[in-house]
């Protein structure tokens, strides 16, 4: 994602950073306002749309009869993919997908698959013939800044009101995707020396480097990945791992808690 | 693939492979493997075999991936097809995909990008054979080759794993800890241990990942030093004169430190690293020492005095072993030959010139204490004998280019012959004039350091002792303008 910025605004956003202030008037601390859908498109398993500001993520789930892997045979399949659709962005081209489009999907793919969100052994159809493979397919619909976090937040949300269609293939009546875990991304961007949750276009643009920490509820992080080409301090990591799963457990408690509840 | 193993740590705290938790496997790192590329290194770490070329800074293609300000950095991170158990797909995967683009991004904080706009800086990994921690083995590997390519950077990167098995953090994960363990966690960091690659996956508490850490800098650490003594010793081993007992001694101890299969007991071996290096930097004191009263004698001797400039001249030019004796007799015998030498001088000053500035300084700081005693030494008595020399002298040049040797070794020999010439025609009719002027006129680098011994013998190897401790091995740290004293923090 390589925006082009003019310097004048990259150094009032700088500026503003070391006055402890950002461009739209947040905290360091504060996301952007985020509403979450579920159960847009019917046809898919599982959906769900956030928006992040002005950031558009939609998620779909789709499921499918497959055959294992030979070294996990009484196991699911899980496959992320990630489009960045060109109606996002006048970045974005048609095409296969770009670098960072595949980095994205293998973070979000990461925090889901390591933090053991999907009881992927109930997937088991047959042990060695059958499973379910569950496809993640994030589109992103119009890109403000912080994919990855919009992208976590819709992949685990569209999990959770996922239905398996066992009826479909007679195997018994539909019942929810069984999820063990709910795995929240958050990202900081390291502007200056300063560390901010949720950065916009802008302060992706003006930023050096962000580091995305993918955590569970138990607090502790399932996925980390560092984008960018600026160096981190080992004390700032420790730093935006704090802040991160302190970020992470306020999202799932005000948004995903509910999904739950709702099963 | 086998079944998960009951335990992977076993009850008296070691893993299955035998080491402790908070050591790496062994290394073996070699420099320069492939003559094509421009810097190339091959590493073996535990199982892992990965093979690295770098080309450029040279022409990006396509021109659109050109940057006007910067060099683009492309990183190809690709996997052997039977590199691992079931065969991989040939081409680039998501996964390599991936893996390119992280660990280009652990190389954009080092690599001084900027002094090449518009050119394309490749890296090229191969992973020849895949036994986990092959992203950080290749940043390992990368790094050497790199260095070998004569980029400059602010720095080596040196990359190493941690990761939980059986609830433990431990240091490098092998092919059992990486498939059947609770976390992954690669870390690439700087020589000043700013962090250039983070990736993690699994399961980690913030302590965990804190304890993580420590082991990871203390890894990370130790991979250094293997990297700073493999480049120091190919930077600084003579390439020819078997004759010369003490470059030879410490390039041989280098080598049975660097290369020797290590053992399990790692920890050790480090240690013996350290030792040689700190070893081999006494003997240079030593040695350096040994010069100043040699040049202090050859000062006196007034009928030495053109012989004196000469061999300080090739003192500063690193030239090796009877490279003095050559220079003089050139001067005193060959007339006719310096003409043909004339030509390949001209043409070797501008291939020269383009690397003075990357290679040039560290050579002759490097080179000159070790080399000059033995000459010096045997300088006086021999100057009678420069018939039996002529006819090695003769031969030299080409037995080095043959014989591959580095760029630099071939700029030191050649830089000699270039001077030669010039030399001699001043020198002969101004010899008791200016000598130091005609020596000045000439552009090589190393003329600052002539004067400065002619003038001050004794002062000039002492201010270049403590230079060559910090800065070491690794060229690019020091070379260009932000050089200095990046390497020394972490140490």
């Amino acid at each position: 994602m390589s925006e082009i910025i003019a310097t004048l605004k990259k150094d009032y956003i700088y500026n503003l950073m070391v006055k402890g202030k950002r461009q739209d008037g947040r905290g360091f601390k504060d996301f952007r306002d985020i509403k979450l859908e579920t159960g847009l498109i019917s046809k898919a398993e599982g959906s769900a749309k956030v928006t992040l500001g002005d950031t558009q993520v939609l998620v779909g789930v789709k499921l499918q009869t497959g055959t294992p892997f030979p070294d996990s045979q009484d196991e699911g399949v899980i496959i992320t993919n990630l489009e960045l659709n060109p109606i996002a962005s006048p970045e974005f081209e048609p095409g296969p997908p770009r670098e960072d489009a595949i980095e994205m999907a293998r973070v979000v793919d990461r925090g889901i698959r390591e933090s053991g969100a999907i009881d992927i052994k109930k997937l088991c159809i047959t042990v060695g013939e059958s499973v379910w493979i569950v496809f993640i397919d994030v589109h992103i619909l119009n890109d403000d800044g912080n994919l990855i976090d919009a992208s976590c937040l819709a992949a685990i949300a569209a999990l959770m009101t996922t239905i398996v269609p066992n009826e479909q293939h007679g195997i018994g009546p539909n019942v929810p995707l069984a999820m063990k875990e709910i795995p929240v991304g958050v990202t900081l961007a390291k502007i200056g020396s300063k560390l901010m949750v949720d950065p916009s276009l802008d302060e992706e643009a003006v930023c050096e480097t962000k580091l995305t920490v993918v955590s569970g509820s138990d607090g502790a992080v399932a996925g980390m990945q560092k984008m960018g080409s600026a160096p981190f301090t080992e004390a700032e990591v420790l730093e935006a791992i704090d802040m991160g799963c302190e970020k992470a457990a306020e999202l799932r408690e005000l948004y995903l808690e509910a999904l739950v509840k709702r099963e | 693939m086998s079944d998960k193993p009951e335990k992977l740590i076993t009850d008296d705290g070691l893993r299955l492979d035998g080491r402790h938790a908070d050591e790496i496997r062994p290394m073996k790192i070699e420099i320069g493997v492939l003559s094509r590329a421009d810097g190339s290194c091959y590493l073996e770490w535990g199982r892992n075999k990965i093979l690295v070329g770098v080309f450029g800074p040279r022409e990006a293609h396509p021109r659109r991936s050109q940057r006007a300000d910067t060099a683009v950095i492309r990183y190809k991170y690709n996997m052997a097809s039977f590199s691992v158990e079931d065969r991989a797909r040939p081409g680039p995967s998501r996964r390599s995909i991936e893996i390119s683009k992280v660990s280009r991004e652990a190389f954009e904080p080092v690599i001084m990008a900027e002094l090449f706009p518009k050119t394309a800086i490749d890296i090229f990994v191969e992973v020849l054979q895949a036994d986990a921690g092959t992203r950080t083995a290749a940043i390992n590997a990368s790094s050497i080759a790199l260095a070998d390519a004569g980029i400059p950077m602010k720095g080596l990167v040196t990359s190493c794993a941690f990761g939980k098995v059986d609830g433990q953090i431990v240091l490098d994960l092998n092919k059992e800890e990486d498939n059947y363990g609770e976390a992954d966690f690669p870390v690439a960091m700087t020589q000043d241990g700013e962090i250039t690659l983070l990736q993690m996956d699994g399961n980690l508490t913030p302590e965990e990942i804190k304890k993580g850490f420590e082991l990871v800098k203390k890894g990370c650490k130790e991979i250094l030093e293997i990297q700073q003594a493999v480049l120091k010793k190919k930077f600084e081993t003579p390439v020819e004169e078997p004759e010369e007992e003490v470059p030879e001694e410490t390039a041989e101890t280098e080598i049975e430190v660097v290369e020797a299969e290590p053992s399990l007991e790692y920890a050790p071996e480090a240690v013996a690293v350290e030792e040689v290096i700190e070893e081999a930097e006494e003997l240079e004191e030593e040695l350096s020492e040994e010069t100043t009263e040699a040049c202090a004698v050859d000062e006196e001797a007034p009928e030495c005095e053109k012989l004196e400039e000469l061999i300080k001249e090739a003192e500063a030019e690193v030239v090796e072993g009877e490279a003095i004796e050559e220079v003089i007799e050139a001067e005193i015998e060959e007339e006719a030959e310096e003409e043909a030498f004339e030509d390949e001088a001209d043409f070797e000053a501008a291939f020269e010139a383009s690397f003075e500035e990357v290679s040039e300084p560290e050579e002759i700081e490097e080179l000159e204490p070790e080399e000059t005693v033995s000459e010096e030494a045997e300088f006086e008595p021999e100057i009678e004998e420069f018939a039996e020399e002529e006819a090695r002298f003769e031969e030299e040049p080409e037995l080095e280019e043959e014989a591959g040797i580095e760029e630099e070794s071939q700029l030191e020999e050649e830089a000699g012959i270039e001077e030669e010439p010039q030399f001699e025609e001043e020198a002969q009719l101004e010899e008791e004039a200016g000598i130091e002027e005609a020596v000045s006129e000439e552009t090589l680098e190393s003329e600052p350091e002539i004067e400065s011994e002619a003038e001050s013998s004794e002062e000039a190897p002492a201010e270049e002792e403590p230079e060559e401790e910090s800065k070491g091995p690794w060229k690019v740290v020091k070379d260009p303008s932000e050089s200095g004293s990046r390497g020394e923090n972490d140490e």
